[in-house]
């Protein structure tokens, strides 16, 4: 009997971690990078955090968490810093959504020597998951006006020369 | 006296020929206009110069190793009419592509060489040099790497490109063309792919009355401007404001955004749309957006063709969303009413965006002589 519901247990417990690992997306970062990176939730938890507060589609403001994407693009040896500069200032990212969705940010956009204003992958919104249709990681773009940028379902990152 | 006899003999000749002469000179005439109309018409050589408006941008999709062609998209026009390209010579391209369909075949599922039906609805052909993703699940990153699933797909043409190539190489004609094309005879599953996708590259519609109203040279009636409204607004319930959202997925000059979304047709589907390739559950029942140009023309509607009218189609966006894990987020809270679930148009509503949709309608590309079977054309091309 003890057996059994061991069994049970254990089928359950299963069942609801493959529905969890199921829904979660991953973010590969790639192009002209040195080390091409593939950020699961677990991975981006271990970052440093911060938190960004901007209004979403409802008009009220909400704080969202995650990495700032410059951490992220240097992790994977992107030309940020004193390396941003010369031809490297024609370098861009593209994120693109799993909806096929996609938008670019010069890398200018994203140093913290260029600019204070913070970009993030957030993966929480008041500190809970973001909602379902929103995908694992969102982009949010602090003071932007319009969220067009503001990119959801976060699958990829890829780091090219504008051409 | 003896000049008169002459003439006299003369015309007795004449008239008691005239019939015959008429008849040479009817013949010779007749000759002449026919050499001259095939020679006339030679395969353009070159390269092709693709025409379109300045609003369509030029983020386009060729493949660096396979540049278009005028002799390329020619062999590709004369391979996508190509029976010989399927098992038993039963289907060609346009078998499941009809022209004057915007091709589509006007089926919710189309029938293969096995007389099975396929899996999903066939998807028009417009604008693709625009495209990056293909079919329904966006599996296909180019035109090339698309054109050759159907053909080899038991349950569509069935027939392996290496076969294709080899029964094409026993019709003298193509060794022609394949030398015009590719500087030698040799007829390859690859060079028939890349010539279809080169044809298939030259399909731009650019001429339906949304178009011209875009460059300032239609005047929409009251109905159509009242649906484009309705089609380009989001809805804000609590400000009064009513829109039909369309234009998150649809918008552009083109009426194609590259976009995979599940649009709540089901909460359980049958068809896992592209969480069969990725595995990932909040890709489930995602499908391609398909492009809303000739839209009147291409029902029935959705990846299983399940909705037969535009009318139902608009039913469905504005009153019969399902709720699911995966259903996209556009289709989450928007809704014309304040606190509403579901979009909510009214009748009148419905009547003025499909006023809109019949403005998609481009009627010179679905006639266009360049699209069609060249073996029907009036101009045949001399080899």
């Amino acid at each position: 009997m003890k057996a059994f519901r061991h069994l049970i247990f254990f089928t359950l417990f299963g069942i609801l971690f493959n529905t969890v690992i199921s829904y979660a997306q991953s973010v590969k970062v790639t192009g002209e990078v040195a080390i091409p990176l593939e950020l699961k939730l677990t991975d981006v938890a271990q970052m440093p955090q911060t938190t960004v507060i901007r209004k979403d589609k409802d008009g009220k403001d909400h704080s969202y968490s995650g990495v700032i994407l410059a951490t992220i693009l240097q992790k994977a040896g992107v030309t940020l810093g004193k390396d941003l500069r010369g031809e490297n200032l024609t370098k861009f990212i593209s994120v693109e959504a799993s909806d096929g969705y996609q938008v670019i940010f010069a890398l200018a956009e994203l140093d913290k020597d260029f600019t204070d204003r913070n970009i993030i992958l957030a993966s929480t919104i008041d500190g809970q998951p973001l909602p379902q249709g929103d995908g694992t990681f969102r982009i949010i773009v602090q003071d932007e006006k319009k969220p067009a940028r503001c990119i959801k379902q976060v699958t990829g990152i890829k780091v090219a020369f504008a051409k | 006296m003896i000049l008169k006899n002459e003439r006299y003999k003369a015309v007795n000749y004449l008239k008691s020929h005239r019939k015959g002469l008429l008849i040479s000179l009817l013949f010779i005439a007749v000759t002449l206009i026919s050499i001259l109309g095939y020679t006339d018409n030679p395969i353009p050589l070159g390269p092709y110069k693709f025409e379109y408006p300045a609003n369509f941008g030029n983020r386009i999709n060729i493949p660096p190793d396979n540049p278009t062609t005028q002799q390329g998209v020619y062999l590709g026009r004369m391979l996508f009419y190509e029976t010989k390209l399927s098992a038993h010579n039963a289907l060609s391209c346009a078998s499941c592509h009809k022209q004057e369909l915007a091709f589509t075949d006007g089926k919710a599922f189309s029938r293969g060489v096995d007389f099975k039906l396929t899996s999903r609805n066939s998807m028009s052909l417009v604008n693709l040099l625009w495209a990056r993703k293909f079919f329904w699940d966006g599996r296909a990153t180019g035109l090339e790497a698309q054109a050759v699933i159907p053909m080899s797909n038991p349950h569509e043409m069935g027939q392996d490109t290496a076969i294709s190539a080899k029964k094409l190489n026993s019709d003298k004609q193509y060794h022609a063309l394949f030398k015009l094309v590719y500087g030698d005879e040799n007829i390859t599953g690859d060079r028939i792919i890349k010539a279809i996708a080169q044809f298939e590259r030259t399909l731009i519609s650019a001429n339906s009355k949304y178009d011209q109203y875009l460059a300032n040279k239609y005047q929409p009636t009251t109905d159509e401007l009242k649906g484009m409204e309705l089609f380009n607004r989001s809805p804000q319930a609590d400000k009064g404001i009513r829109g039909a959202n369309c234009t998150h997925c649809h918008g552009g000059a083109k009426n194609y955004m590259e976009l995979f979304h599940n649009n709540g047709l089901d909460s359980i589907p049958k068809d896992k749309g592209i969480e069969t390739l990725t595995g990932v559950a909040t890709d489930r029942a995602r499908f391609k957006v398909p492009t809303l140009r000739n839209i009147a023309l291409t029902a029935p509607y959705m990846h299983d063709g399940r909705f037969k009218t535009l009318n139902q189609v608009l039913d469905h966006y504005s009153d019969h969303v399902l709720q699911s894990p995966a259903l996209s987020s556009v289709f989450r809270g928007e809704s014309n009413e304040i606190g509403g679930k579901q979009l909510k148009l009214d009748p009148e509503e419905k009547k003025q965006i499909i006023a809109f949709l019949n403005m998609l309608t481009d009627s010179t590309f679905v006639t266009d002589p360049r699209f069609s079977d060249p073996r029907l054309s009036k101009n045949k091309t001399k080899l």
